[in-house]
């Protein structure tokens, strides 16, 4: 229990940090606000009437201090390219993004830990080679290209997928797995190589381990030896792994929703950082990040009941 | 023979090869290839299949691909290798500081990185070229200051382990100072490590240089550059299936196998 407080505090200590990068990053921008809110033309009292009121006038720090009280008041400020107030904006967007970080996920480890058992179950033979090169292409082709690929094969000449759009997952669940199906195959098959390698490298080690042996020895089918004994042991480092490529696909979100049309966290960065829309960037920025360090932080807590030899301290 | 026999592996002799041809491209291309050939607009074969005349094929404004493909090696290659090297300088030595000295320095640097490997390294490339505005120089720092944690990560954990080692011990006792130690002693013994993560970063990065541009927050338009050319293209998609969408492949494949 002492570790999850530890874990705890540590992790309030990092968001502080985070906010002051996220901050200190989008702060560096040559550039006006208030110029960029109405336009080049507008007359200098007004203008600085506005920055009075957004209180650009303000030292960093205390402009720094504002802005961190209204995100835990839950006012994370308000779009200068929607126009609106960016916490509905946000929490909108970021279930559409789960959405598609949920599928992406289950499509990699779902092809990624078959084919990396596969491989190391056949160790250095054709199996084991195939399952190499489909990693190695995997990763040597940027997303997006796995993405254009899709639209011209599912979307144009099949016609079974939309190439295009997003309906929220409240509305249809189903047309919105539809809709994030493409973008969430083309990040999958991206994600898919690094899992695949971690599944291979791990099963090959516990495969060579004695209580395998002895599995076999004691007459146990290959199929229980290798999936059950073998892969229950090899299953923690593979899903820490994938942990950490959440990382990853938060970054990789923002081109792949970007191209699909697909309005999520990413897209909605994207904009942002297209139209300079700073409160907006801030905002983004600063969740995913959060994003990305709550769910390592759960896979760490998790990891215990997916392998019980170890435990937390 | 030993040695022969590993140099003629046959997965190190396709990566080599697929190497020496990306980079041979990129440093030769824009020598032999006279600039125009490049931004020469054919209108009447625009968006034309590979043809003798173009063996690549066409662009939407009837450029060959071929030469942009070969000048876009240039872009491509030069903004990963600046912005690993980039990486690779601050990283290492926040790392070599980190592992050697320990302490309140080691706590304070690695928080600063553990923050930083929360966000995603697209993101922060790509927020880092927004806010800096998009060029080439930009582009390099955004990737370069986006990969240092991770070198920084790796680094210090291996000055954390050499410095340790007996012969350190004995380096110190022998009344060497710091700066010795770590450029004599620990600097060589992980040079092994930064050339593997050199490597793979710079696969890496050629692929974030693409997904920057594809975005058209990395190269600006007049160059040419891998991620940009497909970005451009992918309006064309209906009307014509060959592009240059092999290269960024190939490239990324030798990186891989050469290591």
């Amino acid at each position: 229990m002492s570790y999850v407080i530890k874990r705890l505090l540590s992790m309030t200590f990092t968001l502080i940090l985070i906010s002051i990068i996220t901050f200190v990053i989008t702060n560096i921008l040559p550039g006006d606000v208030a110029i960029m809110i109405m336009g080049t033309q507008s007359n200098p009292e007004a203008l600085a009437n506005l920055r009075e009121n957004l209180g650009l006038n303000d030292t960093l720090f205390v402009q720094y201090g504002n802005w961190v009280l209204g995100i835990l008041q839950g006012d994370l400020g308000t779009s200068l390219l929607f126009k609106m107030p960016i916490g509905p904006l946000l929490l909108q967007k970021i279930t559409s993004s789960a959405l598609i970080v949920a599928l992406s996920m289950s499509v990699a480890l779902l092809l990624a830990i078959p084919l990396g058992v596969w491989a190391a179950v056949h160790k250095n033979r054709w199996q084991d080679n195939f399952s190499s090169s489909v990693s190695i292409i995997g990763v040597s082709l940027p997303d997006f290209f796995w993405g254009i690929m899709l639209i011209l094969i599912f979307a144009r000449a099949l016609g079974w997928f939309p190439s295009s759009g997003f309906v929220h997952p409240n509305e249809d669940i189903f047309l919105a797995i539809k809709h994030a199906f493409l973008p969430s195959l083309a990040l999958g098959l991206g994600l898919m190589a690094h899992l695949t390698r971690m599944t291979r490298a791990t099963m090959t080690g516990i495969l060579s381990q004695e209580f395998i042996r002895v599995a076999r020895a004691k007459g146990l089918k290959e199929k229980v030896v290798v999936w059950q004994y073998g892969l229950s042991s090899a299953i923690g480092p593979v899903i820490t792994v994938a942990g950490l490529q959440t990382g990853y696909l938060f970054g990789s979100i923002i081109v792949m929703e970007s191209l699909f049309n697909y309005t999520g966290m990413g897209w909605l960065t994207y904009q942002a950082l297209l139209n300079r829309d700073i409160p907006l960037i801030q905002a983004t920025v600063f969740s995913i990040a959060a994003a990305v360090m709550l769910i390592n932080l759960l896979i760490d807590l998790l990891y215990p009941i997916l392998d019980p030899r170890v435990r937390l301290s | 023979m030993t040695f022969i026999k590993k140099f003629i592996n046959f997965k190190g002799l396709i990566g080599t090869s697929l190497v020496v041809l990306a980079v041979g491209t990129a440093i030769i291309a824009p020598l032999v290839i006279p600039l125009d050939y490049a931004t020469n607009m054919d209108m009447r074969a625009r968006l034309s299949p590979p043809t003798l005349d173009h063996i690549f094929g066409t662009d939407q404004l009837g450029r060959d691909l071929f030469y942009r493909v070969m000048l876009g090696a240039r872009t491509s290659i030069s903004i990963a290798v600046s912005a690993v090297l980039l990486s690779l300088i601050i990283g290492l030595s926040m790392g070599l500081i980190s592992g050697f000295f320990r302490g309140t320095v080691d706590n304070i640097l690695m928080r600063l990185v553990d923050t930083l490997l929360s966000f995603p390294a697209l993101l922060l490339a790509l927020t880092i070229s927004a806010v800096l505005g998009p060029n080439f120089i930009n582009t390099i720092l955004a990737i370069g200051i986006a990969f240092t944690p991770y070198l920084a990560r790796l680094i210090r954990g291996e000055a954390l382990r050499v410095s340790q080692m007996p012969y350190v011990e004995a380096a110190r006792s022998a009344g060497a100072n710091n700066i010795r130690i770590i450029v004599g002693h620990i600097l060589p013994n992980i040079t092994p490590v930064i050339i593997v993560q050199f490597t793979i970063s710079l696969a890496f990065a050629i692929l974030a240089e693409a997904g920057l541009s594809f975005l058209g927050l990395g190269t600006q338009p007049p160059e040419a550059s891998w991620g940009l050319m497909i970005q451009a293209s992918r309006d064309y998609l209906d009307r014509c299936r060959q592009k240059d969408f092999r290269s960024p492949q190939w490239q990324r494949r030798g990186a891989l196998a050469a290591k």
